[in-house]
């Protein structure tokens, strides 16, 4: 029955983002891009593709990070004209999706404001997908207090803060716990919202891409927080986002882990994760890591999420899928650059 | 030779004027330090192509060679120590040490070092 | 003589003459060891330059590896990385001690890592994602940045060394070029104007004797002439051998000190 009105509303949106996903990079471009033997022959080849000449304005000589941004302005085009052209549910997914990009970019200004640095440095790096209209004003706060309130009345952030920071926290708290604190509310929230407005097969897809999200930050956590005294199991418990494969079942028992094969042994009775340690287990140089592992899933998962019609979760798979392509486009050419081509095969590509 | 000894011994830290990238990398080794002591604020000059002047990193070197007296070791970035060469070139103290180093994208060229150039006027070649 | 008027202003005099041999041989001896320890130091740098040329490719390659690592980082975690990193600083985990090391009787300082494992302004970074990446980046700085401690003690080393070289063959120089020369210049004018003074002191005394054997030879003529004439008066002539009994007997002393005087200055 969706089928039938979806198109109505969110029918051309979709159909943009599909063309979007025809123009991501394959394998074989992939290929390509690996035999380049200098960033003007990456440029070159990356002309031919959906880029075009994206770096045409750009003159001076070529680096890795004069690429990486021109691809990230590509990208976020893109989704603006998504964002400008949606309706809806789609906007209010959109908003949510942007969430993630904003709680970056507060968190990068609650750290500038903590040290006092010059707002429009900070600014210039906030990310452009969570940008706001309000976000400069958040730099004009001088204390911790009016921060803390600039934040609560200007930003859409508010839900997030509200129940889990108070203003000593703000003061307190390593600036990385509070972003991961936000972030665990973001995702409580996203989940709400796809349960509540979503109906099949999004919120299906979406479910999954989400309870990914959330075990990859678990897991993340508390891999990296392994041997750090200063966090304790209370901590970690209240960073886990409740969601995900691994919620409720494991989350006391890796909040507790302190090595790193007890962790291993807890992740590897979900099913799906089974596979992430035992090759990311020998670190050697070429080996796929962790990071590795769950871009690869998430990857997989993206493009199943392209398998089913009528669906806005395309949105989503398509933004990490063009995020990936960028990393992998910088990864190459930092491989290039530096002349490490023995690692230019890192990449990941599905497509 | 005692008073020079508890020079030495003050000296303990590193200091850097380089690129974003060679920043970040010294500085997750460690080599950082802020405080709010007037002059000693941060060791680091985060050098920003396009955004940051040569008057800037001229009084970094400054501040890092002759105004503080912590510093054991300056490191540089060859392509920014290019910008001021001629003070870099002209630095012949031993205290604090400069050292260039190569940053990601300019590799490192023996040939500009004040070091090895003064090696190779010392030999003749 | 190169550069006669080269010499220390002395009075020439057998004194100054022993100082000066003195003197010669204490510059001869220094400009020996000197140049001996210059040798030691020259072997010492030449060996420091030979590894600072080693170190710093060395160091281009490891600093290629860091800078790799953090490009994986970058990969890892997305953006702002940088950022989040700069503001985490708060002490510095990384820092040298100087130490120094006796060289031919130079001190030359060198760097040694010292690292405070208690510090770690990065435990949160990249704890959502990429923290195992940002670690391994860690570590990799920290070790590119011991090469770079390292380079730099040498580098020190290589500085502090030219400069003691460069004063040191200074001396070695100036021993060789200047002192040594000045001072046989010295010893040379000195024996010359002693020489000088023995001849004037000889023509001198040549003089005297001549003078001496006029005035006798005077003399005689006189007595001489005296003789003559009181052979000629018998009376006065008595007188006279009187007189001339007593002079003898009183002047014979006399006559002897000026015959050893004339010895001496003979011989």
């Amino acid at each position: 029955m969706e089928g039938l009105f979806f198109n109505v509303n969110y029918g051309y949106v979709e159909g943009v983002v599909r063309g979007y996903k025809s123009g991501l990079l394959s394998s074989n471009q992939y290929v390509n891009l690996t035999q380049c033997d200098n960033l003007e022959d990456l440029k070159l080849q990356l002309a031919s593709t959906d880029y075009g000449n994206f770096l045409a304005q750009h003159s001076g000589p070529l680096s890795t990070s004069v690429i990486q941004d021109n691809l990230s302005k590509k990208l976020y085009q893109q989704f603006q004209y998504l964002k400008s052209n949606s309706s809806g549910r789609l906007t209010q997914f959109l908003d949510f999706i942007s969430y993630g990009y904003m709680i970056d970019n507060v968190s990068l200004m609650i750290t500038g404001t903590l040290h006092e640095r010059d707002r429009s440095e900070i600014l210039s790096k906030c990310h452009p997908l969570g940008w706001f209209d309000t976000l400069p004003t958040l730099s004009i706060a001088t204390d911790i207090e009016s921060l803390y309130s600039t934040v609560l009345i200007d930003t859409p952030l508010a839900p997030f803060f509200k129940n889990c920071l108070t203003v000593d926290d703000l003061d307190d708290l390593n600036i990385e716990i509070i972003r991961n604190r936000l972030y665990k509310n973001y995702l409580e929230a996203f989940v709400e919202f796809v349960e509540k407005e979503f109906g099949n097969p999004d919120d299906e897809i979406m479910t999954r891409l989400l309870s990914f999200e959330a075990d990859k930050r678990v897991i993340n956590i508390a891999l990296n927080s392994l041997n750090n005294p200063d966090l304790s199991a209370e901590d970690k418990l209240s960073l886990f986002p409740s969601y995900g494969k691994l919620y409720p079942t494991y989350h006391n028992e890796l909040s507790q882990v302190d090595d790193f094969e007890q962790l291993k042994q807890i992740v590897e009775n979900v099913g799906e994760y089974k596979d992430i340690f035992n090759e990311s287990s020998d670190s050697g140089s070429g080996a796929k890591n962790l990071e590795d592992w769950f871009y690869l899933l998430e990857m997989q998962y993206c493009k199943n999420a392209f398998t089913q019609q009528f669906t806005l979760s395309t949105v989503w798979a398509w933004l990490r899928s063009k995020e990936q392509e960028i990393r992998n486009v910088t990864w190459i050419a930092e491989c290039i650059a530096q002349n490490q081509k023995n690692r230019i095969e890192n990449y990941i590509s599905v497509y | 030779m005692s008073s020079a000894n508890e020079a030495m011994a003050k000296r303990s830290l590193l200091a850097a004027i380089a690129d974003e990238d060679s920043v970040t990398g010294l500085l997750l080794a460690g080599v950082g330090q802020v405080s709010n002591e007037v002059g000693k604020e941060t060791n680091f000059l985060t050098v920003i192509p396009g955004k940051t002047t040569v008057e800037q990193v001229e009084e970094a070197f400054d501040t890092f060679t002759s105004g503080r007296d912590d510093i054991a070791i300056l490191l540089i970035n060859q392509h920014i120590a290019d910008l001021i060469r001629f003070k870099v070139d002209s630095y012949t103290n031993a205290f604090p040490a400069i050292l260039e180093i190569p940053s990601k994208d300019h590799p490192y060229d023996p040939e500009k070092d004040s070091i090895l150039k003064k090696v190779r006027r010392l030999f003749g070649e | 003589m190169s550069g006669a008027g080269n010499r220390e202003q002395v009075f020439p005099t057998r004194m100054t003459l022993g100082l000066m041999k003195g003197k010669l041989k204490g510059a001869q001896q220094g400009h020996s060891l000197l140049k001996r320890k210059s040798e030691a130091l020259t072997k010492r740098f030449r060996d420091i330059t030979q590894r600072i040329d080693d170190a710093k490719r060395k160091m281009g390659r490891v600093m290629q590896t860091a800078a790799f690592s953090l490009a994986e980082v970058q990969y890892a975690t997305g953006d702002n990385i940088a950022y989040q990193v700069q503001e985490s600083v708060q002490k510095a985990r990384f820092q040298v001690k100087a130490k120094q090391e006796n060289v031919s009787g130079v001190y030359l300082p060198t760097f040694e890592s010292h690292i405070n494992e208690e510090i770690n302004d990065f435990k949160f970074t990249g704890l959502g994602r990429g923290g195992q990446q940002v670690q391994k980046a860690k570590l990799v700085y920290t070790r590119a940045v011991e090469t770079l401690v390292e380079l730099a003690s040498l580098q020190t080393a290589f500085i502090i060394l030219d400069e003691v070289i460069k004063v040191t063959n200074r001396r070695v120089n100036a021993i060789e070029h200047v002192i040594i020369p000045r001072t046989e210049n010295t010893i040379s004018y000195i024996n010359s104007e002693l020489d000088e003074l023995d001849r004037e002191e000889f023509y001198r005394l040549k003089k005297v004797q001549e003078k001496k054997q006029e005035a006798q030879a005077a003399a005689e003529l006189e007595e001489n002439l005296k003789k003559q004439e009181l052979e000629n008066d018998p009376v006065k002539r008595e007188e006279q051998i009187q007189k001339e009994v007593q002079k003898l007997a009183a002047g014979s002393e006399d006559d002897d000190l000026l015959k050893e005087n004339e010895d001496d200055v003979i011989f």
